[in-house]
């Protein structure tokens, strides 16, 4: 009996008789279209430098950015590059040493962030119904609270030192995560493969971190990036209003301790501020690099 | 022997607002080892919930009402989750229609025949890779050594369904579930993945329990026979004797839908027309206890319309069918 069945899927057996390319991993061709971004590129050097700078700088320029260097509101010159702050605080070593602090603040909150959003959001996609209900709720919870109030409130209670400061950043901002890591995982829980995996015998623990998770990846990283710049500006934010930790210098720091003598001398806060500036946007530019690196659609065609 | 799988009077329903809707009703069979079953009839009619239930993956608002399904001598609905996960992929295996979707696009082929035997064989990495080789071979992959190192979009769509099949095959399980294998792929590779099939079941001695539209599959590969219609079985038996001597009007409406090549000039009277069953399956919640094929079927009588579907009636060695009008319609 001949039967005829219709089929589109003509272009199939062509594309095995075309000789077969090396694999390359979906990571490393993200990697190679990263480096084709012209601003992901531009901010990953930024960054770079100004890491290297927080890690290196100390050994070059030896002053305690806490000891008073100088005079009170010295201006940039030869006496202090960048002048000094009300205390008479070289704002150079400030910028060097503060560094350190305002990005491992950045980076560690942006972990914090990521882990407690992609934990919370995952069981929530993943399991569906009342696990779902639960879980939405408590992320609304955390969405109506000011996150800087919040946060403001968290410090004032445990105390004005970097960790709670990191911890209580990280704590107010990871709704954002939960929300888009649930999305995706409602979107991948019912394909193919997962029920595939499923057939297999593949466990939930194993769907949920190496099934779904590493597909649901590719959002959840570029939020990851950003969760970095704003843990910076929160951490700028919070400083600003008086609840840094007064015990170790960093950008944040500066401005807030310096903000009421702005027409004293512009600089106390200017560099402090462009520092900010230019961390948050080369952070920002690498997170525009990979979201054109991982998501095809915006992909331009060469 | 005992069959590999029995399933028995296997019922199951749909969660609706206050309600249960039955989607399967009553279906019996059993598939022993070495041989394959078709589950036969258009899309709607229970097939892949079949499926489904034999896996226990049913969606979460599907539940088994009744009946009972044993593997291997193995209560499949009393299973606990970690039994079900020992059971899946291990002695029980899928392969699904979309060989397109069904892979994951982060791992490569190698990693994923080899996650199989890792998690039911305990196999190292490098033991799964090697072992993945093996298998890409066995399902006649050109180049295993280098493909078991590619990933799903660098394969063609048969070439996906080989490496679904490898895994489905990688632990040897005692029963694989091919539903509707070949739908998503070319012709020719129909034919290829067909035969791939029948050959290693040859060499494995595994039961099949092949779900699928083309009859013409099921007279080549299967030896038995379901044609379910709106989630009742309707005719069951041998395929040889369901094909050459179809009993059932749904079965025969089928058969008359199959296409057929024919060389020379169309002859006039034939037309060339392909036949079709006028109307659709009834859809769920709309099944009454008479015949669900009664609207569509031209030979529907008053003794139709007036009685309940019928049981499955054994009427020889090989064949049972549910009709009330059988023995006039196809004596």
């Amino acid at each position: 009996m001949a039967a005829i069945e219709t089929s589109s899927a003509n272009t199939a057996r062509e594309a095995s008789v075309l000789p077969l390319r090396p694999a390359v991993s979906p990571a490393a061709a993200a990697l190679r279209q990263f480096c084709r971004s012209p601003s992901g590129v531009v901010g990953a050097v930024v960054l770079l430098v100004l890491i290297l700078t927080t890690i290196f700088g100390p050994h070059f320029y030896s002053i305690d950015p806490l000891d008073i260097a100088g005079a009170p509101f010295t201006p940039p010159g030869e006496d202090a590059w960048l002048g000094t702050d009300y205390l008479g605080r070289d704002i150079l070593a400030g910028l060097i040493y503060g560094g350190r602090a305002t990005l491992t603040v950045g980076g560690v909150a942006a972990v914090i962030t990521i882990m407690i959003g992609v934990t919370i959001g995952a069981l929530a996609g993943f399991f569906g119904g009342a696990v779902d209900t639960a879980l939405t709720k408590v992320t609304e919870f955390f969405q109506i609270l000011p996150p800087l109030l919040f946060a403001m409130v968290l410090v004032t209670l445990f105390g004005q030192t970097l960790t709670t400061i990191t911890i209580a950043i990280g704590v107010v901002s990871w709704t954002t995560a939960a929300r888009l890591t649930r999305a995706e995982f409602l979107r991948l829980r019912n394909l193919d493969f997962v029920k595939a995996s499923r057939a297999a015998g593949a466990g939930n623990g194993h769907l949920i971190w190496r099934v779904v998770l590493p597909n649901a990846l590719p959002p959840i990283i570029v939020s990851a990036t950003l969760a970095i710049g704003v843990a910076i500006l929160f951490e700028g934010g919070l400083s600003f209003l008086g609840l840094g930790d007064p015990n170790t210098m960093s950008w944040g720091l500066m401005i807030g301790q310096n903000r009421n003598y702005v027409l004293d001398g512009w600089w106390t806060v200017t560099f402090p501020g462009a520092a900010i500036f230019v961390a948050v946007l080369a952070i920002s530019l690498i997170g525009d690099g990979i979201n054109d690196a991982i998501n095809p659609r915006l992909r331009k065609r060469g | 022997m005992a069959p590999v799988l029995s399933v028995q009077n296997l019922t199951v329903s749909m969660k609706g607002d206050n309600s249960l809707v039955p989607v399967l009703e009553n279906l019996s069979f059993d598939v022993a080892q070495g041989k394959t079953m078709a589950l036969v009839g258009e899309s709607g009619c229970g097939k892949s919930m079949t499926a489904l239930a034999i896996m226990r993956l049913l969606p979460e608002n599907f539940i088994i009402i009744s009946g009972s399904i044993t593997l291997d001598g193995e209560d499949v609905l009393a299973a606990a989750p970690a039994k079900l996960r020992g059971l899946r992929g291990n002695k029980m295996s899928m392969i699904f229609q979309e060989p397109m979707t069904a892979l994951n696009p982060l791992y490569t082929v190698g990693d994923q025949i080899g996650e199989v035997l890792r998690q039911h064989r305990k196999l190292s990495r490098r033991d799964a890779t090697e072992q993945a080789v093996n298998f890409l071979k066995a399902v006649q992959i050109p180049a295993a050594e280098r493909r078991v190192h590619a990933y799903p979009h660098q394969l063609s769509g048969g070439m996906r369904q080989r490496v679904m099949i490898a895994m489905a095959l990688a632990c040897r399980p005692k029963l694989l579930i091919a539903d509707e294998p070949t739908t998503a792929l070319d012709v020719t590779v129909q034919a290829q993945i067909f035969d791939l099939l029948s050959q290693l079941q040859d060499e494995t001695e595994t039961a099949i329990v092949l779900i699928t539209h083309d009859l013409g599959a099921v007279a080549e590969l299967a030896d038995d026979v379901a044609v379910l219609y709106a989630g009742r079985c309707i005719e069951q038996g041998a395929s040889r004797e369901i094909i050459s001597h179809a009993r059932h009007p749904y079965t025969r409406g089928l058969m008359a839908c199959v296409p057929h090549l024919q060389l020379g000039p169309v002859a006039s009277n034939t037309h060339g027309e392909l036949a079709e069953i006028p109307g659709m399956v009834p859809p769920l919640g709309a099944r009454g206890s008479d015949c669900a094929f009664l609207p569509r079927c031209a030979f529907a009588g008053e003794v139709c319309r007036s009685h309940p579907q019928p049981p499955l009636d054994r009427v020889d060695a090989s064949a049972a069918v549910s009709c009330w009008r059988h023995q006039e319609i196809a004596p």
